[in-house]
């Protein structure tokens, strides 16, 4: 025992010492945050587009502009609420979520163009200033100047020689070089290319889509276009969005009006709703209001999933090519000498075991740290997240899970690196299990959403997915005899794995040459000693 | 209580058709420097390993220091492996006090016994180094002493030699030499004849698997046939008749720092006889002699004779 520990030990301070080791920890978290930030901040970094509107029809201007302006009070009214949330003096409440600013999203795309015109009024008017102004006493001391975000989207002035009341066809072969980048246009000092060109024709009403009872069988000839939207940029596609939008709320509203129906009852009448609460019928009476928080536990489960496959394909990984390196540069020579390969093995296992664990706790301890260099509303949800996670009763069964799952599938991989030279050979030998080990991975959103199902009882009771389909499940309490009888066969095959990996490992370990094949493999398994 | 470390009687070991190590019998006492001698493939490091209990012999018994495996007094033995290898990164004055935790040591006498080690043997300058830094000889030096650090009562040394140059293979004699000094027991195998003449007490010889010597220096020597130069005045052709004399044969010899009317001759002894026995002759027949000279026959001559036949016609594995 005192000399398995020494073994463990030492594999344990080989990895932590490294570099390498300490990189590859800290990369994940690294990366992570960077694709956080560098996210968050593309969504602001767009660059302010250049758009005209050749409006043939005289009637949908105003529609179209007033979408635009509403696109953009949405963006400066929902960064308002982020500044307002990330910089409150109490931070770290659990209370934080995106809540307040959907309901704000939500309010603003109901406007209708007179209310867009109010808003706009009001906050050319210094009403973020007066809004600031009564928010202040909330937000911490320390709290930079609110940066009111650009227009993005701004009405590009014609070129000259531009004939506004030529038919379609011609405006568009006039503008699309300015379209294809080919040339561009005057913007104040500035030379800038002209992103979208929006073109109503004067007959555009005519191609307006009414319910019919049985649409005939169009081609794409016959298919109305209404109103053109030109741009060479496919992905960004907020102002057709927006504009489609806009156009549509005015031609309903006129339609209503032609139909005798009041257009403000209509509005109010779509705002008219009734809520619908979660209740959770498990929770404790009087707190049966399913919260935020309650989400992320019954997600929980498959992030305890997804780590434990993470932790284990790099341990196990490891302690395959540790066995074959120490295999043929014939260090094992001399362990030997000193050590029974039941020591060594179950060393091993021990001392890369702990660097697995040492790897986990070091994700959430640089997870932690990170959160508290960098406030934001993102981060503050993942500190909500880890606080259910970490104050959950899943702690425990990640803790088990995660110990059985590692011996099991450790004692295979050593049984594996025992038997082969170098670390081709084990690639051959490895691919079942690999496809084994996919299997929970690709099950996992499955059996989260059905956790007594079938397919998650039936993997339950496989050892090898035991681990993973239970932690899946732990949260949705899966009956007990399920738990204590996969517990115990869980339990079972782990131990006899090992043990017969001890006995494959002790052939193994001394052999040259060739990877048994399965018949000489099923002699090793049966032989007690060399 | 036999005063034998290491015993092993009728010891076998076949894999599949081939027999690696046939019915081997040796008895290696106390104290002494043995020497495992033998072609390649003939054996030696499978007997080794049986030996440490990392294999085990399909027949015969082992006992080492008393017990019936390896395994058990395994902290009194040291064992230095044919193919020598270490732990790349660790730094040497670590390794060597690993292995001593292994075996036993407590980890700050080991690390202490580890410095001490270093020190006495010239690589104090190089305990900080990681092992990939040091040359092949120096990393075999260092393994060396990893293999004695816990001072074992046993040592097994697998072809400590090779690899090492002239002025280390010194240095490791000294540190064999040592280790008898200080009452402790070395079996080690080599290829190089004149480290097991200068070291060993006994020595084994094995070849295809089967023993074909055991006894001491002296002994090994005897075996082959020996060479006698006589010088003097008279006619010696006589002494062929003499038992265990072979052959007489008079060389020309110049008389150029010679007596006058000296004379040389050649006889070939005997395996086994002693040589003594024609100067007892000559002393007895009032033979006056000017020289009496027999080499010593070289243990690579012994090894060749015994060996060479067989290792020629050898199938190599």
């Amino acid at each position: 025992m005192r000399v398995t520990l020494l073994i463990a030990w030492r594999e344990y301070l080989e990895n932590v010492k490294t570099k390498g080791f300490w990189i590859g920890v800290l990369l994940v978290p690294i990366v992570f945050f960077i694709i956080f930030h560098v996210s968050s901040r593309l969504a602001t970094a767009t660059p302010t587009r250049y758009y005209l509107l050749v409006d043939q029809s005289g009637r949908y201007a105003d529609s179209v502009e007033s979408a635009i302006r509403r696109e953009h009070q949405r963006r400066v009214m929902l960064d308002f609420m982020r500044y307002l949330q990330e910089n409150r003096i109490e931070s770290n409440s659990m209370a934080v979520s995106n809540e307040p600013a959907n309901q704000m999203e939500q309010l603003i795309d109901d406007f209708g163009n007179d209310e867009v015109a109010a808003l706009d009024d009001w906050l050319s008017n210094g009403g973020l200033a007066f809004a600031l102004q009564m928010a202040r006493p909330y937000l911490r001391a320390d709290t930079p100047d609110f940066e009111e975000p650009r227009p993005q989207f701004v009405a590009a002035v014609p070129p000259p020689g531009l004939d506004l009341t030529a038919p379609p066809e011609q405006i568009v072969e006039t503008l699309r070089p300015f379209l294809n980048g080919e040339q561009r246009l005057q913007a104040g000092d500035n030379q800038v290319s002209l992103f979208a060109l929006i073109l109503i024709p004067a007959d555009v009403d005519s191609d307006i889509v009414r319910p019919a009872p049985v649409p005939a069988g169009m081609t794409d000839d016959t298919r109305p276009q209404g109103v053109q939207y030109w741009a060479g940029n496919l992905t960004d596609t907020r102002l057709s969005n927006a504009i489609q939008t806009g156009i549509n709320n005015a031609i309903r509203q006129r339609e209503y009006t032609q139909r005798n129906i009041d257009f403000d009852a209509v509005r109010d009448v779509q705002r008219t709703r009734l809520p619908v609460s979660r209740l959770d019928p498990g929770k404790v009476a009087g707190d049966e209001q399913v919260s935020l928080a309650d989400t992320f536990r019954q997600w929980a489960p498959m992030g305890f999933v997804y780590l434990i496959f993470i932790s284990l394909m790099q341990s196990v990984q490891y302690l395959l090519s540790n066995t074959i390196e120490e295999k043929s540069n014939r260090i094992i020579e001399v362990l030997l000498a000193s050590v029974t390969p039941g020591e060594l093995m179950m060393g091993k296992l021990l001392g890369i075991g702990a660097t697995g664990i040492t790897t986990i706790v070091a994700w959430l301890v640089s997870f932690f740290v990170f959160i508290r260099l960098y406030q934001t509303v993102e981060t503050a949800m993942i500190v909500q997240i880890l606080d259910v996670l970490l104050s959950s009763d899943l702690i425990p069964y990640f803790v088990f899970y995660y110990v059985c799952c590692y011996a099991l599938y450790a004692g295979i991989f050593l049984a594996i690196g025992s038997l082969c030279n170098t670390l081709k050979e084990a690639q051959s030998l490895m691919v079942p299990l690999m496809m084994v080990l996919v299997v929970p991975i690709l099950t996992m959103s499955f059996i989260a959403q059905d956790p007594n199902g079938t397919m998650a009882r039936v993997m339950s009771w496989i050892p090898l997915f035991t681990p993973f389909t239970m932690m899946n499940r732990a949260a949705a309490q899966p009956p007990m005899f399920d738990v204590v009888g996969t517990t115990i066969l869980l339990v079972v095959s782990t131990i006899a794995v090992l043990w017969l990996s001890g006995r494959v490992f002790r052939q193994g370990i001394l052999r040259t040459g060739q990877p048994p094949r399965i018949l000489e493999l099923w002699r090793m398994l049966r032989k007690r000693t060399t | 209580m036999s005063s034998s470390v290491l015993s092993l009687t009728n010891v076998s070991k076949r894999y599949g058709d081939f027999t690696a190590v046939n019915r081997i019998n040796l008895s290696i006492p106390k104290g002494s420097v043995y020497g495992f001698l033998g072609p390649n493939g003939a054996g030696k490091t499978t007997t080794i390993r049986m030996i440490l209990d990392i294999i085990r012999p399909d027949e015969g018994e082992i006992e080492v220091l008393g017990r019936t495996s390896a395994m058990q007094v395994r902290n009194r033995i040291g064992y230095l492996p044919e193919e020598k290898s270490l732990y790349k990164k660790m730094k040497v004055w670590a390794i060597i006090s690993y292995f001593a935790t292994l075996k036993g040591m407590h980890r700050n006498d080991a690390k202490l016994r580890a410095f001490e080690l270093l020190e006495q043997y010239g690589l104090k300058d190089f305990a900080n180094a990681t092992v990939d830094s040091l040359s092949k000889g120096m990393g075999q030096k260092v393994q060396v002493l990893s293999s004695i650090a816990h001072n074992p009562e046993l040592v097994i040394l697998d072809e400590p030699f090779s690899g090492l140059d002239p002025v280390n293979q010194e240095v490791l004699e000294q540190l064999i030499r040592d280790l008898k000094n200080n009452g402790q027991t070395v079996i080690f195998s080599t290829h190089i004849m004149q480290h097991a003449e200068r070291l060993c007490e006994r020595l084994l010889l094995i070849t295809q698997g089967s023993k074909v010597f055991d006894g001491t220096v002296d002994e090994a020597r005897a075996i082959i046939p020996r060479r006698v130069i006589l010088e003097c005045q008279d006619d010696v052709s006589a002494l062929a008749g003499l038992d265990g004399v072979l052959s007489v044969c008079e060389l020309p010899v110049s008389s150029e720092g010679r007596i006058q009317g000296t004379r040389q001759w050649e006889l070939y002894v005997k395996e086994q006889t002693n040589p003594q026995l024609i100067m007892q002759h000559c002393f007895h027949n009032s033979i006056s002699l000017s020289r009496f000279d027999f080499t010593q026959s070289s243990l690579h001559d012994v090894f060749v004779h015994l060996v060479g036949q067989e290792a020629r016609e050898h199938n190599f594995r």
